[in-house]
């Protein structure tokens, strides 16, 4: 996904004069030539998100159409105010591109992972939040709402789906298959692992790229059952507001595959990681047999 | 003191008592520079608000406000009447601070946390070579702002970018002496890659002097102004009196603060 995304980059600069690419000292060798050509709008602008975030905002107000690449947790928690007041609060839009999805970096510590990214981000209203399950989802994605004129955060994995890979659109979610049992929500790079489970059952699953704007009519159409099963890789609860807002009035079983809201303090493997916190077809199967059978 | 900073000074009393709220202090000590920013030396008429290549205002220390007012609307882009009748109501456009989303114009940005406005300025500065305009870029801080660390990381962006057409004016009306023992801001701006000037920033002719000068240097680096100023300037008791840094006055004291200020 990392990859799709700097040969965007590379396509983008060099004929779209009014983008400028800025990153903090990450995915420059990729980008070599276009830096080297283009230095007035692709720079490696050094090691400060805060700022970065408030002179791609000046630069959003002039017209240009900034594009940020950092790592996930500087990108959004250190910058937090400048999301709220330079961004959101002045209706600035610019694009920002964060690595280290989750648990991506999963020997690095808690610096390093973000498992709230979505969280934080939908409470500031107006900003949008985007997590593509495949390189090529990524693309598709970014090309239709990086001239929106919103703030969009897009989270690129490096542990994308390889056997699903459906097309999507910004701000829909996909129908994967419909089914009369329960509807499982299953989101960004969690569809390999739903699909393992659900493709011979009668559930509907839904995929969810876009976290916000969240679909709720999709969900309103396929949600018969009122039983939904929400399989996320980011903090427990994170799309459960979304999900009541869209069905009010309802009454819901739901259960959630997510990571707990806990500081993560072991290592390892991202595999690891992701076992330990059931974010695996075993427990995507275990909640969704109990929940079938309530 | 002049005329106009007499006028300018009364009519953001007139607000601040109309809304009860305001910080009159860092007002008073920055309002002759903004003036003379938008009477003299900027490319702005109401006219010219939206055009292309105007020369922008940019407020950082957002607690100072009050002090655009009563220049924009001594410059015709907005009228007193208006603003007082409608200064702190629930669906105003006038308020402590600005909501640019309200505006067609003449409020280039939104302030309040300190810190943002510099990086905002920075910003359209570069976005502004990159455009090829030939437009500057004043912005307004604080001296106590400047503990901020992004106003430090907007310095290393602004230098590194040859932003020549930025110039940052540092109302330096002692707040910081009272937190932190900052050394001395020139040397430290230089050593930023700033081309830095010291002035009254009560002398309505240096400033102008000034900041004609400066805007003719196209040499690569980016401008800084360090103002000396005095927190509530023009008004004895609010040059005396610390209370003054937050607080509106009543109807006498409005009275009273009016007649110093015809006075100083």
């Amino acid at each position: 996904m990392r990859k799709a995304f700097l040969k965007r980059i590379n396509e983008i600069i060099p004929n779209e004069p009014d983008t400028v690419f800025m990153t903090v000292d990450i995915g420059m060798w990729a980008i070599r030539e276009t830096l080297r050509d283009y230095p007035q709008r692709c720079m490696n602008v050094g090691i400060f998100e805060d700022a970065m975030m408030t002179i791609a905002a000046g630069m959003a107000s002039r017209g240009l159409v900034p594009i940020i690449f950092g790592i996930q947790p500087y990108l959004i928690e250190r910058t937090l105010e400048q999301i709220k007041m330079d961004l959101a609060y002045q209706k600035q839009g610019i694009n920002v591109i964060g690595t280290g999805a989750a648990v991506d970096y999963p020997k690095y510590g808690y610096s390093h992972y973000c498992a709230e990214d979505a969280a934080i981000i939908k409470q500031i209203p107006g900003v949008e939040f985007v997590a593509p399950g495949t390189p090529k989802q990524f693309q598709q994605l970014f090309n239709e709402s990086y001239r929106n004129g919103h703030t969009t955060f897009f989270r690129i994995s490096d542990h994308p789906n390889m056997l699903y890979d459906p097309d999507v659109k910004f701000g829909k979610a996909t129908v994967i298959q419909t089914g009369t049992k329960a509807t499982v929500i299953a989101v960004s790079v969690m569809l390999d692992a739903v699909m393992g489970v659900c493709k011979d059952k009668d559930v509907t699953v839904l995929y969810y790229t876009t976290l916000e704007p969240f679909d709720k009519a999709v969900l309103q159409e396929n949600c018969k059952s009122g039983k939904i099963l929400i399989v996320e890789p980011e903090y427990r609860g994170t799309l459960l507001d979304d999900i009541h807002a869209a069905l009010p009035g309802k009454q819901l079983i739901i259960d959630q595959v997510s990571f707990p809201k806990e500081i993560f303090r072991n290592y390892g493997t991202y595999e690891e990681k992701m076992n330990y916190y059931g974010l695996n077809s075993k427990n995507i199967s275990d909640k969704l047999e109990e929940m079938l059978d309530q | 003191m002049k005329e106009i900073s007499k006028q300018l000074r009364k009519m953001a009393l007139r607000l601040s008592h109309k809304c009860q709220d305001g910080n009159l202090q860092s007002v008073f000590s920055c309002l002759d520079i903004v003036w003379v920013l938008y009477n003299d030396i900027m490319e702005w008429t109401p006219e010219t608000a939206k055009d292309d290549d105007r020369d922008f205002f940019i407020i950082s220390k957002g607690q100072a406000t009050l002090a655009l007012y009563p220049v924009l609307i001594e410059k015709n882009m907005f009228s007193m009447d208006e603003i007082i009748s409608e200064i702190g109501l629930f669906h105003s456009r006038y308020s402590i601070q600005t909501d640019l989303t309200k505006f067609e114009g003449g409020i280039e940005n939104n302030a309040g946390s300190l810190g943002h406005g510099l990086p905002f300025a920075v910003g359209i500065a570069a976005a502004n070579k990159i455009k090829n305009l030939n437009s500057q870029i004043y912005v307004l801080c604080g001296d106590g702002e400047f503990c901020e660390g992004t106003m430090w990381e907007a310095c290393i962006f602004a230098s590194s970018k040859k932003l020549d057409n930025l110039c940052v004016i540092i109302d330096d009306n002692n707040s910081v002496g009272a937190m932190v023992d900052m050394g001395s801001m020139k040397e430290k701006l230089i050593s930023f890659g700033f081309d830095v000037e010291s002035i009254n920033g009560h002398d309505i002719d240096e400033i102008k002097e000034t900041f004609m000068q400066i805007k003719c240097r196209c040499n690569g680096k980016p401008k800084a102004v360090i103002a000396q100023t005095i927190r509530g300037y023009g008004s004895k008791t609010m040059m005396e009196n610390d209370i003054w840094f937050h607080k509106s006055p009543d109807l006498n004291e409005l009275r009273i603060l009016c007649k110093e200020v015809d006075e100083f």
